[in-house]
């Protein structure tokens, strides 16, 4: 046997054994985790916009900064809540979180069988993630950083060049969600070494209420005028990049206060 | 995925219309039984009575879960002046956000709001606070402002705003208002302006330019009376 195969069938080992017990992301995820602290670095690149206006630029620069490898997991959020009992479910105001929060919970503080510890915490409002992530000594990826790491391929840093990949992420679209949830991070890594980006859950972002589709159909390529000041001159990027549109229309449609059975979150970091 | 196809469907048809959500039970302080004039009454005591009544809500009862003025950010005026949004309780606010230097909608949406001030009676047009906070954290300052005011003529009913980033993001946020600076830095933003009660929860949102504004009107009145 040459020694990549070996290699190759302990990785597949490696990755068994993780569906099965749900820790192998640790062993597998964290392998791209360089700093051991389960994120990974995002090279400095750039962002194309899917809707711009005719004065902003067609790519935007994105820093290098830090990402969660995988979403942030019903464990950890419960270790969140038992620290800051404001966010715990029967405390928190309506205005911070609608009354779907945590609603697969069985309990308080108790995930319980729809929330498994290794699942990803979904029902989460974007002001309690937010909370998360300052408690973490984190912050919430931005659009344009949370769109530059997605946009990576599984082994090229452009997904949108490599075979296969876009048909994948188009697949997971399509499909139900599974009940529970899988655990958060056993998807295939893409090049940063970044997991479950495009499949899993969605994800919230900082900014998502700067994302400005229209709930009409017709209006969506030329935005309102009278309810978009500005909106007027926005046109979309490339009509042909569904799911990017998906998130788009997903951000638009959302409030801050939202709770929704498969939006989730991870964290980012400026190293 | 057809949780998430279900709501986005419903979220984009929530969000295509104007929210009018029902007004709370009203206004002013919270004891029935003696149901002061206190300060957003139709016939307000003297202003020595309705400012103690004013400071005496104010410091005695908690904000309600549904209260933006549970966000207790410091903000500054045009002139200078700290301010608290929780200050403004117990009169109706209407709210917007905005910045100085736009070029087409704010000023129109000025206007609107102006024409439906205009469309109360005197005795209750004095007792509803416009309150437009800027999105432009870094050129808005209180002397823009300022200049702001002056150009659109604005009086003592309408207070202008400004404050940090993150408290402008989670205002934006509690109204459900979309904004992007663009490269310009000129704000794309929703043209929404916002009902409160008197304890500073939302009772209508207005979506839109130059529509129809009786029915915020309508609220505003509700909320006084």
């Amino acid at each position: 046997m040459r020694p990549t195969t070996a290699t190759a069938l302990v990785r597949c080992w490696l990755r068994g054994i993780g569906a099965a017990a749900g820790c192998a992301l640790a062993a597998a995820g964290w392998a791209e985790d360089r700093g051991g602290d389960g994120m990974v670095l995002i090279p400095a690149g750039e962002y194309r916009p899917l809707i711009r206006s005719k004065d902003e630029p067609e790519r935007v620069a994105v820093a290098a900064f830090r990402l969660d490898v995988r979403p942030v997991t019903n464990a950890e959020f419960l270790a969140f809540v038992r620290a800051h009992p404001q966010w715990r479910r029967s405390r928190v105001s309506r205005l911070f979180a609608d009354p779907g929060y945590l609603g697969d919970w069985a309990g308080e503080l108790e995930p319980g069988p729809r929330a498994p510890a290794d699942a990803p915490v979904v029902r989460v409002s974007w002001f309690a993630v937010r909370a998360f992530a300052q408690a973490a000594g984190k912050r919430l990826p931005t659009t344009a950083e949370w769109e530059r790491a997605a946009a990576a391929g599984f082994t090229q840093a452009d997904g949108a060049s490599e075979p296969g990949f876009q048909s994948t992420v188009l697949a997971w679209l399509t499909r139900p969600n599974p009940e529970p949830l899988p655990v958060a991070g056993s998807g295939r890594a893409n090049a940063f070494g970044a997991r479950d980006l495009l499949s899993l859950v969605w994800e919230w972002v900082d900014d998502f209420n700067t994302s400005m589709v229209t709930g009409e159909s017709r209006a969506d390529s030329g935005l309102e005028r009278t309810l978009f000041c500005g909106a007027g001159a926005a046109g979309a990027r490339d009509p042909s990049d569904f799911p990017a549109f998906i998130r788009a229309g997903f951000r638009s449609s959302v409030r801050a206060n939202y709770t929704v059975p498969n939006l989730g979150f991870r964290c980012a970091q400026t190293p | 995925m057809k949780t998430t196809t279900g709501i986005l469907i419903f979220s984009f048809l929530a969000a295509a219309s104007a929210q009018a959500v029902a007004p709370a039970t009203p206004p002013c302080c919270p004891a029935p039984e003696s149901k002061p004039a206190c300060c957003a009454g139709p016939k307000p005591a003297t202003a020595a009575t309705a400012a103690a009544c004013c400071e005496e809500l104010k410091s005695a009862t908690p904000f309600t879960g549904q209260s933006l003025y549970l966000l207790d950010a410091k903000w500054t005026d045009d002139a200078g002046r700290t301010v608290t949004l929780g200050s403004l309780r117990g009169r109706p606010v209407i709210l917007a956000l905005f910045f100085a230097s736009c070029e087409y909608a704010c000023p129109v949406l000025v206007s609107d709001i102006q024409r439906l001030r205009k469309t109360l009676p005197e005795s209750l047009r004095s007792q509803v606070q416009v309150v437009l906070v800027s999105f432009d954290v870094a050129r808005d300052t209180p002397a823009a402002l300022a200049a702001f005011r002056a150009r659109q003529g604005l009086d003592a009913g309408w207070t202008l705003l400004r404050g940090e980033a993150v408290p402008v993001q989670d205002l934006a946020m509690l109204l459900g208002v979309k904004y992007k600076q663009d490269a310009r830095g000129q704000f794309s933003h929703s043209n929404v302006f916002t009902v409160l009660n008197a304890e500073g929860e939302i009772a209508h949102q207005h979506a839109g330019l130059m529509g129809d504004v009786s029915e915020a009107a309508k609220v505003v009145a509700a909320v006084i009376k």
